[in-house]
């Protein structure tokens, strides 16, 4: 029953041998915290996950929303798992305990992120959207008013947005036009304006929704430094949080998508009666400010859609291709050969091989990035803080654009697997293509995230949090450059690895010479950095996990290549430990030279694109 | 009101388990471990007949150490303490588990004793009434309902061929089927509250008994693989077959 949609063995080998979560249980915000309760917080969000949420999933996708008198209905079963979700504490996993957050870890919190949206990824815009908003309610609004309202946001009574789009401010976000104004002798503003594209914009779900709105004072400057953050709710609520009148929000409109079709992603305009009332978060002006502070947590986020949903996609390709049967084996010249299993055949497993590759990658590089996350707010050394800090301002762009095309290429390559079947409603994994498509466009799309790595974090410090990453990687293949057995997967990341770091240099030049053909290569060259810190990672994981079949093998007496590949298909733990060794090997060999020929690609200088008249 | 019940942390039943080399024993490592399913409707409805009634729910478990991962999640879900009788249980039978699980609730003294009516890995289905039958308790087994008023427990059981309904006098055993309830999910405050709950551990020694088993496992063998089929050309010679080669007509 829907075992398709989670692969604990590989999280708990991210969480707690490639990474060592444990050890953020020395710190103080999570004392007496031990893996006999991680272990139970895991059963539990795969049995919440795969009992009350995949059930919806398909269901949903067909059913969608509607608009009816001025108010979105998304799928009546969602009504059931909000709650559940809320009062299992599921929402805040990782916030504040003092506001109803569950104070754990925030690499748990990713793993449930993970489990949870390859099981229902529409479903899950409602809580993530509210846990979003209301950690800006947290950290920037007034105690009076962030205590009034996040904890009802944590424990699943209200749910929250960001209203940040309109219609001609998209990734120009800038030029916002949305208006407040301060009404006198109160401590509210009116507020003006359209938003369109608000995920989780309206439904049926809760008592009430909070809107974050970026909205202008009047007299402010234009572009992002005059936009200030407004909290705007569905239905107005007094100093003890009881519901009163509707306010002047209108949902105008619903979109009809691609994917995420339970999602209700609203047109939304405010003060259609002159009467729409909000409250300021925070200081005027730093809207976008505060929105930013809140923005690597977004774009993991996106990274994660795209490990889980691919992940789902890669797992029911490979459920289906151990059971499809086509053709005689290849290298059988009987024609009176019978017909195998189509994962016998070997362009079969090459496409599965990758599936699984990219899949262990991306959960590789977000559980790193999530351990960076937590080890900037919660590590006693602020040096340490201020490393971890940098790395996942580095990584983030990567994780999140990276994670989100890999991700969606890895549900194209499923549906492949799949036959025609694969295109066909019934069997499933073609809603998990069409539910992922949008992580590489919201949130920044892919496009600004290259630039993001070009234009910002490359030069962070100076070059400098570039050059710690390149000392990290560097140590680590020095470490292991005479490996026993990883050797040549050391080399092949070390090439890669030159590559990209060869072409970061280059582009001071380039970006003096021709600043917009070296804009050109901020794509191709977020691409390959990908290549090379995945690629560290599967190889990493594999010189983890290279002792430990090892002593398997050594155990159940296994000395000849025969008897060990028997251990290996007798014993789970030896295949395990086998897979991430191969899974390395493969990277290493067919996807990790990606990164040399990008980096050739950027060097060539070619801007045709540039000069072309389209 | 005093309720007691029991979890046996159990290999997940969906895993495929294989003999070891020399067919001793069952090979589990790497397999994931999970609380017994039918224990789970037992802990559900012992916390119901507490939300009913009051009073303290004692979760018991029989194991290795590790079983505490199984009492810690039935403390989330909703029980109050703990108790782990440390054995191995490779070395103990039916009759074993009874005598210690007998032990602690002489202990304990409950007014009612929730159990699974069998455990997922072994399905023996013994203990419960081994239990009852030791302690001179009355016992209802298989329940799907479960009613408790003024000292007396109203249980309805699955039976061969239907239902039956008993009326057993507290202090009793009740053993749960899997239409008795839906069990709930622990939730993150309850996984966080029940860290502070005490899990006691106890030796068989503690308890003051001495474990003789009465059933000894020799070795495992897998059932012999099924022979291929065959297709016969007519129904004659189906008959044919089946009177005088399988004899069964």
């Amino acid at each position: 029953m829907a075992d398709h949609i989670v692969n604990k063995r590989d999280i708990e080998f991210v969480l707690y041998e490639l990474n060592d979560l444990l050890a953020l249980t020395k710190h103080e915000k999570y004392e007496g915290m031990t893996r006999e309760d991680f272990d139970i917080i895991t059963d539990e969000a795969i049995k919440l996950c795969k009992e009350k949420l995949a059930p919806l999933n398909q269901a949903a996708d067909a059913e969608g929303c509607r608009l009816e008198d001025g108010q979105v209905y998304v799928p009546e079963s969602f009504k059931q798992a909000y709650a559940d979700y809320g009062a299992g504490g599921w929402i805040a996993m990782s916030h504040n305990p003092d506001l109803g957050g569950m104070g754990l870890p925030v690499p748990l919190a990713i793993m449930m992120a993970e489990i949870s949206i390859g099981a229902c990824g529409s479903f899950m815009f409602y809580p993530g959207l509210t846990v979003a908003a209301g950690h800006l309610v947290e950290n920037f609004a007034n105690a009076e008013l962030r205590d009034l309202v996040v904890p009802k946001m944590y424990s699943g009574e209200w749910t929250g947005t960001m209203c940040l789009t309109e219609p001609q401010a998209g990734t120009a976000v800038g030029d916002v036009a949305t208006t407040a104004v301060a009404i006198e002798g109160t401590n509210e503003y009116k507020i003006k304006g359209n938003k369109i594209f608000i995920s989780a914009g309206d439904h049926q779900l809760t008592d009430n929704v909070l809107h974050l709105v970026l909205a202008r004072l009047p007299g402010d400057p234009p572009g992002t430094k005059g936009i200030s953050l407004f909290l705007v709710p569905k239905y107005r609520f007094d100093g003890t949080g009881k519901l009163g009148e509707r306010n002047d929000v209108t949902i105008t409109g619903i979109e009809h998508k691609m994917g995420i079709n339970a999602s209700s992603t609203c047109s939304l305009s405010f003060g259609d009666q002159d009467d729409c009332r909000g409250y300021l978060i925070g200081k005027p002006r730093k809207g976008i400010v505060y929105m930013f502070q809140m923005m690597n947590e977004a774009r993991i986020t996106c990274g994660i859609q795209g490990l889980a949903l691919g992940g789902c996609a890669y797992r029911l390709a490979l459920e289906y291709t151990k059971e499809r049967v086509q053709g005689p084996k290849m290298t059988e010249r009987d024609p009176s050969a019978p017909n195998v299993k189509i994962i016998e055949h070997p362009d079969v497993r090459r496409n599965l091989m990758l599936c699984r590759a990219y899949t262990e990658g991306m959960r590789a590089l977000l559980y790193r990035a999530a351990i960076h996350a937590d080890t900037s707010h919660t590590h006693p050394d602020p040096e340490v803080r201020e490393r971890a800090n940098d790395m996942m301002e580095l990584l983030t762009p990567i994780a999140k654009a990276w994670c989100t095309d890999i991700g969606f290429k890895v549900t194209e390559l499923a549906i492949q697997l799949h036959g025609g079947y694969g295109y066909i409603k019934e069997y499933a994994v073609e809603q998990y293509m069409r539910d992922v498509k949008i992580a590489s466009i919201y949130e920044g799309t892919n496009g600004i995230q290259a630039l993001d790595l070009l234009g910002r974090k490359m030069r962070l410090k100076k070059g400098g949090v570039f050059l710690m990453w390149l000392q990290d990687i560097n140590e680590f293949l020095q470490a292991n450059a005479e490996h026993a057995t990883l050797a040549a997967e050391i080399s092949a990341i070390d090439k890669a690895k030159n590559a990209v770091a060869e072409c970061a240099f280059n582009f001071t030049m380039m970006g003096k010479a021709d600043p917009e053909a070296a804009i050109l290569g901020a794509t191709p060259f977020l691409e390959a950095f990908g290549y090379v810190e995945v690629g560290r990672l599967l190889v990493e994981s594999a010189v983890v996990a290279q002792p430990k079949l090892d002593a398997i093998f050594a155990r159940e007496g296994a000395t000849d290549d025969e008897a060990r590949r028997q251990v290996v298909i007798d014993n789970p733990e030896a295949r395990f430990y086998d897979s991430k060794i191969k899974t390395a090997r493969f990277f290493a060999a067919n996807l990790a030279p990606k990164a040399v020929f990008l980096a050739k690609t950027i060097k060539t200088g070619d801007r045709s694109a540039l000069d072309i008249v389209f | 009101m005093k309720i007691l019940t029991t979890v046996k942390r159990v290999v997940d039943p969906d895993a495929k388990v294989r003999l070891n080399s020399d067919n001793s024993g069952l090979v589990t490592e790497g397999l994931e471990a999970k609380m017994n399913a039918f224990d789970q409707y037992g802990v559900e409805e012992a916390i119901k007949l507490k939300e009913a009634h009051g009073g303290e729910v004692i979760v018991v478990s029989i194991g290795d150490s590790a079983g505490t991962k199984e009492i810690r999640t039935a403390l989330a879900m909703g029980g109050d303490r703990g108790v782990l009788v440390t054995a191995d249980m490779s070395e103990i039978d039916p009759k074993g588990v009874a005598d210690l699980l007998a032990a602690v609730i002489e202990r304990e003294a409950p007014d009612i004793v929730l159990m699974g009516k069998l455990s997922v890995d072994s399905e023996n289905n013994q203990v419960g009434q081994r239990v009852a039958a030791k302690l001179g308790w009355p016992q209802a087994t298989f329940a799907f309902t479960c009613e408790v008023a003024d000292g007396w427990a109203t249980v309805g059981r699955e039976v061969d061929g239907g239902t039956a309904n008993v009326r057993v006098k507290l202090p009793a055993i009740v053993t749960a089927d899997l239409r008795l309830n839906e069990p709930r999910y622990a939730s993150l405050p309850g996984i966080m509250k029940a860290k502070r709950k005490p899990i006691e551990e106890l030796t068989p020694d503690d308890l003051g008994v001495e474990l003789e088993p009465q059933l000894i496992i020799q070795g495992y063998s897998l059932p012999p693989a099924r022979a291929a089929g065959e297709i016969v050309d007519d129904v004659d010679s189906l008959i044919d077959r089946l009177q005088n080669t399988a004899k069964v007509l």
